[in-house]
């Protein structure tokens, strides 16, 4: 009786995975299972190390994270542009983001999807921006210097 | 004798609980992108889990209002819910600030990962729990088949 509970459980996940196998791959809005869900075509994801190599070489970082967390800690020299107040922050920085030849977003890691948005929207608006890999926690974690206090 | 109200509890827990697996499994399916579970889900690849999660729910949403294999999709249910509740206590836990850092969120405000959707996962996940227990019976049958 229990093995037969067992099996059916079983069945109804493989058959349920089985579906969105086939789903993913006819639909036409499926996406590569071996990456992160937000990655999408084109999005161009920088591990943190080489991240913190081309800031040094004069990239410019962007907080997509909102701004009282910008203001908590950041990477040095970072502007906030935060994804919830995009258009704002935006205008205010657009003569510094079209001067700029490499711009590098990050936001909260853990599954945060600001710093993607932020990349697009500025895609959109002709400024290629790159994506720092996990984040404000990957910087944090690697032990690079930060910079904390509201900005002027 | 007929003794109907066991029967019909039984009825109304499997038929909301499986609503609301078909409800939350549909904004899933139809834009799997945006959702993306966070990494606090384990070592499974989140693409992989945003594919096919949804549709396991769906299932189980279905069997359980259909009364098909009711307990055996009650105890999955209730195998799902108690990974939702651990994710959500994980985040919760690690004191990730769900409301404002986007985490969970598919635009700007989204859905939000917080203590009151805790509670309402423990609650699903009781109801889960008693059907997986309860021996399934038909609604036409009258009231103990013995």
């Amino acid at each position: 009786m229990r093995s037969r509970s067992t099996a059916r459980v079983a069945a109804i996940v493989a058959f349920g995975a089985g579906l969105g196998l086939a789903w993913n791959a006819s639909s036409g809005r499926g996406f590569a299972l071996d990456r992160n869900v937000m990655v999408k075509e084109g999005d161009e994801i920088v591990p943190v190390a080489a991240a913190r190599a081309r800031l040094e070489a004069g990239a410019l970082a962007l907080d997509a994270r909102p701004v009282d967390f910008y203001d908590m800690g950041r990477i040095p020299g970072a502007l906030s542009l935060p994804e919830d107040d995009f258009d704002a922050a935006f205008t205010r920085l657009e003569t510094r983001l079209r001067a700029s030849s490499d711009v590098l977003v990050y936001c909260a890691g853990f599954g945060c999807e600001a710093s993607h948005i932020v990349s697009r929207k500025l895609k959109q608006r002709g400024i290629p921006a790159a994506i720092l890999e996990e984040g404000w926690p990957a910087w944090q974690d690697a032990g690079y210097p930060v910079e904390e206090g509201p900005r002027p | 004798l007929i003794r109907p109200t066991p029967k019909l509890l039984e009825w109304a827990l499997a038929l909301g609980l499986g609503a609301v697996f078909v409800y939350a499994s549909l904004d899933k399916i139809l834009e799997p992108a945006a959702f993306g579970p966070s990494r606090e889900l384990g070592p499974l690849p989140a693409n992989l889990l945003a594919v096919t999660l949804p549709w396991v729910e769906l299932l189980t949403g279905l069997l359980l209002a259909s009364g098909f294999w009711r307990r055996e999709a009650a105890a999955l249910a209730a195998l799902m819910l108690l990974m939702f509740v651990a994710a959500v206590g994980a985040a919760l836990w690690r004191g990730i600030d769900i409301e404002n850092c986007g985490c969970f969120s598919v635009s700007g405000k989204g859905r939000r990962a917080g203590a009151s959707l805790l509670v309402a996962d423990v609650a699903l996940l009781a109801a889960a729990v008693q059907l997986a227990r309860t021996r399934p019976t038909a609604l036409t049958t009258p009231g103990g088949a013995a």
